[in-house]
């Protein structure tokens, strides 16, 4: 015992476990003790007024293979993480190598491109919601202007998830460019001076030595923009409310208004097991994947 | 490629960037505009793109029917405290996880980084449970309650006092000071860079978070700027008007802080990004 004591005062145990106990405390009680009751709960009926919980099994999840609005749900997040991905991670990819040559104003676009990332997503998608008025809305406008047909956008049940993922993209690009950027930027120039040497014109350039090297930041971008886009929500609720006729509901948004307008927690709760499952299986990709192609210069 | 080639492609990539960045501020642009528009303009086709006359009307309307100043004041509130907290407690643990070896240190290390991958949209529904029993909805507590602290910071306050010699330790120790004090008067200082990227993510992410606040929070006065403004909002009837100025008041600050920071901002979320 005595020996024991020593032993913790010689390596200074009681302080190290001194610094990281708040940090333990806070996250054992708000993050992992519930993580585990959302699993927990996906096999109850939960009932808060009398906190008395009835075991239903998996029913909460055969209901979910029955649940139109929930399959929709995510239908319309996986479609919306295939957009983002895509299209945000190529533009991004395009604009970013647009950049690297020594650009005049360049400082000031990076910047410019990185405004919809820093306000708030629920500030700038009521600023679009009013952009995507049928009848006001800038858009439409424009569009009447140069004498195109106007479209329905967010009031319209074809045109709401294209709606927020146009938005998503541009509040988003700015991100990935940095990210993109500042890959770039690690890739050390003797590559580049000696494919030039070689004579390797600008599009060789790109295709051979950029995208190689820069393959874990796109992995990276990649994988970001999915886990992000798994836990759409603010945008949805604002723009479209997940409508029209849940034409662009997602996950969360179903999981929010099961629990909190429903008050049908233990479904809620499987639902959230279900997400969880997508995102920790994404995650899990990433490690090997990244693994794989780890880049040393 | 010939010289002129060269001058054209130089020219036609700076034009696409030129076309990017203005449909990149373009919404701000309209937000503002129509905030400052006489109320018959905000109809007139073509669109007006400067407020003729300009007007603050919309303004004292949005002012009026919310209290965006108590808005403000909430959601500083809720970041700073967020902040200053995940920050200092991210600066201890960080400094645990550094510098001392302890049975079960992996362990933790690995416990605190796989609560992100654990989201607060997959907790949220458990997490209003354990609230609810705690008596902490609609309350300052319950808002703040699952961001005290961070694992983003402990990450990043651990990986960078790693990176730091360990004969500064050893010596202040010799010296006899306390671990406190070692921690607080020679680490902090050093890190103080790493700490203020850390904190400035933070308080983008804090200042900007919804789903958690507009779950938790009920009574109008608690409201942070994000759910005052997504419930400013009236489906059935909507005056662009005073929302635009609403917009405008929860949006413009920060836009004009950024533009202070820029290369600041840009510069630590290029390189906490790509670590992280």
């Amino acid at each position: 015992m005595r020996r024991f004591l020593a032993t913790v005062r010689r390596n200074r145990w009681h302080t190290a476990y001194l610094y990281i106990a708040p940090v333990l405390v806070v996250f054992g009680m708000f993050r992992v003790f519930p993580a585990i009751q959302t699993l927990v709960f996906s096999f109850f009926k939960v009932n808060l007024v009398s906190g008395k919980h009835q075991w239903v099994g998996l029913k909460n999840f055969s209901l979910l293979l029955h649940d139109t609005f929930f399959i929709k749900a995510i239908d319309n997040t996986l479609i919306y993480a295939l957009y983002i991905v895509l299209i945000s991670g190529f533009l991004a990819l395009v604009l970013s190598s647009l950049f690297t040559s020594k650009m005049k104003l360049g400082s000031l676009f990076k910047a410019v491109y990185f405004v919809p990332f820093i306000t708030s997503t629920v500030a700038a998608a009521v600023v679009w919601s009013y952009l995507y008025d049928p009848k006001f809305g800038l858009f439409n406008m424009i569009l009447k202007m140069v004498g195109l047909p106007t479209r329905g956008w967010i009031a319209s049940s074809r045109d709401a998830l294209m709606s927020v993922i146009i938005f998503s993209i541009w509040k988003y690009v700015g991100y990935n460019m940095v990210i993109i950027i500042a890959g770039l930027q690690n890739i050390p120039d003797v590559y580049y001076e000696a494919a030039t040497i070689d004579g390797a014109g600008p599009l060789t350039k790109f295709f051979r030595l950029t995208i190689p090297l820069l393959t874990p930041t796109i992995v990276f971008v990649v994988i970001y923009n999915s886990i992000l886009s798994l836990k759409v929500f603010d945008q949805v609720f604002v723009l479209t409310s997940g409508g029209p006729a849940k034409a662009s509901t997602v996950v969360v948004l179903e999981l929010y208004e099961m629990a909190f307008l429903h008050y049908r927690f233990g479904y809620a709760a499987s639902m959230a097991f279900v997400l969880f499952l997508i995102i920790i299986t994404i995650t899990l990709i990433q490690y090997f994947v990244t693994r794989k192609w780890e880049v040393e210069y | 490629m010939t010289a002129p080639g060269k001058m054209a492609g130089k020219t036609l990539i700076f034009l696409i960037v030129v076309v990017f960045g203005v449909l990149m501020i373009i919404p701000f642009y309209w937000m503002i505009v129509t905030s400052l528009q006489i109320p018959q303009n905000l109809r007139a086709f073509p669109p007006k793109w400067l407020p003729q006359p300009p007007t603050l009307e919309h303004f004292a309307r949005a002012i009026e029917q919310a209290p965006f100043l108590l808005y403000y004041r909430n959601s500083l509130i809720v970041a700073t405290i967020h902040v200053v907290l995940s920050v200092l407690l991210g600066l201890l643990a960080g400094y645990a996880f550094a510098v001392y070896r302890f049975p079960l240190k992996g362990f933790f290390f690995i416990l605190i980084l796989s609560t992100l991958m654990v989201p607060i949209q997959v907790t949220s529904v458990s997490l209003y449970i354990l609230m609810s029993r705690l008596g902490w909805i609609d309350t300052f507590a319950g808002i703040l309650a699952p961001d005290i602290a961070s694992a983003f910071s402990v990450f990043f306050m651990t990986q960078t006092i790693k990176s730091m010699p360990r004969d500064l330790i050893d010596a202040a120790r010799i010296d006899g000071s306390r671990e406190i004090r070692i921690v607080m008067t020679i680490i902090a200082p050093l890190v103080k860079g790493v700490m203020a990227t850390v904190a400035l993510i933070l308080f983008i992410n804090a200042w900007n978070d919804f789903l958690w606040p507009v779950i938790i929070i009920n009574s109008q006065t608690l409201r942070t700027l994000s759910v005052g403004i997504a419930f400013f909002k009236d489906p059935y009837h909507i005056a662009f008007g005073p929302l635009m100025a609403a917009t405008t008041i929860a949006t413009l600050p920060m836009i004009l802080v950024y533009i202070g920071l820029q290369r600041f901002v840009i510069k630590g979320i290029a390189t906490t990004g790509l670590k992280f």
